[in-house]
C-alpha cells in the first residue's frame, strides 16, 4: 500500500483533495504537488478532506503554510474537513485550528464557499 | 513469571523514504506498551519528526548516514532515543515557534520541535561519545489525559 495517495475533484468550484495516508518529510511533495497543480489552473477555493489523513508531520503543515498567502491573496482559502482524532489534535496543539477555518464535513466546507459568494452577490 | 519489557533497536540509513518503518515500528511498540491507538499514532509523530530533524539539520539532508533508532517499554514510562553521528544541532538555537509570524512570514521553522514537545513528557538532547542522541520520553499515566 502506498503511503500516501491525493486523489482530486472538482465540485461547484471549489478543489477537492483527498489525501489518504500519512503527510510527513517524505511524501509532502506529492500533496503539495497537488495543492500547486490546483493554483496553477486558477483554482483558490480549496478543501482538503482529512477523512482519509492518518497523521500530518510539519512538513505537511509547512506545505500549507507555504500555500495559503497566495490562495488568500487571489480571494481564495484553503479549508479542512472530516479531521479524525489525531490530525485535530496535532490542529490544536499548534493553534493551527485559529489560522484555518475547519468543518465536520466535506459538505459544510464546499457550502461555506458559497455563503461567501452569495453575501458578496 | 514476569515477563521481560519490549525493546528494540534499528539502524536505518538517513533517508526520508525510511520514516514510513519508522513510524510503523513505534506506533506497534506504543501499542504493546499499552497505549490507546491515538496516542500511539501521536508518539509515532513525535519520533517522525525527531528522525526528520536527524535527516534535514544534522546530516543536512545526505542520505548515505545512519540513524540508530532505541525504542524501549520501560514499564512507567515510554522512550524512544535517535541517535546520529552528524553535526551538533543545538536545539536552543531552534527558533521558537511564533503563531502570529506563520502566515506573515510564511515562517514554518520549529514546528517539529515543537509538536515533539507537546506531544511527549519531556524531550532531551545531549551529545555522548561523539553522536547526537535526542530522546523522547512518554510516561503511561500521563497519556490518558492526553
Amino acid at each position: 500500500m502506498p503511503e500516501l495517495t491525493v486523489e482530486t475533484r472538482d465540485v461547484e468550484g471549489v478543489t477537492l483533495l483527498y489525501p489518504k495516508g500519512f503527510i510527513n518529510a517524505h511524501t509532502v511533495r506529492l500533496f503539495e504537488g497537488e495543492i500547486q497543480k490546483a493554483l496553477a489552473q486558477g483554482q483558490f477555493k480549496i478543501v482538503v478532506n482529512c477523512a482519509g489523513l492518518v497523521y500530518i508531520a510539519s512538513a505537511g503543515l509547512g506545505a500549507i503554510m507555504g500555500a495559503i498567502e497566495e490562495i488568500r491573496g487571489n480571494g481564495g482559502d484553503l479549508r479542512l474537513a472530516s479531521l479524525n482524532e489525531t490530525v485535530r489534535n496535532i490542529f490544536e496543539i499548534l493553534g493551527f485550528n485559529h489560522l484555518y477555518r475547519i468543518y465536520a464535513s466535506e459538505v459544510e466546507a464546499i457550502t461555506s464557499f458559497r455563503r461567501v459568494e452569495e453575501a458578496g452577490s | 513469571m514476569r515477563a521481560p519489557k519490549p525493546s528494540l533497536m534499528i539502524s536505518i540509513p538517513s533517508q526520508t523514504s525510511f520514516l514510513g518503518l519508522v513510524r510503523e515500528v513505534t506506533k506497534k511498540m506504543a501499542e504493546s506498551a499499552g497505549f490507546a491507538d491515538g496516542t500511539a499514532e501521536r508518539l509515532a509523530l513525535a519520533v517522525d519528526e525527531a528522525t526528520t530533524n536527524v535527516i534535514e539539520h544534522a546530516y543536512h539532508g545526505s542520505g548515505d548516514r545512519e540513524i540508530e533508532l532505541r525504542i524501549e517499554d520501560r514499564g512507567p514510562e515510554f522512550r524512544v532515543e535517535v541517535v546520529d553521528s552528524g553535526a551538533t544541532v543545538d536545539p536552543r538555537a531552534v527558533p521558537r515557534v511564533d503563531l502570529g509570524r506563520y502566515v506573515s512570514e510564511r515562517r514554518t521553522g520549529g514546528l517539529g520541535v515543537h509538536l515533539m514537545e507537546k506531544i511527549m513528557d519531556s524531550v532531551t538532547f545531549r551529545r555522548s561519545a561523539r553522536r547526537n542522541v535526542c530522546c523522547l520520553v512518554k510516561r503511561k499515566d500521563s497519556a490518558a489525559a492526553r
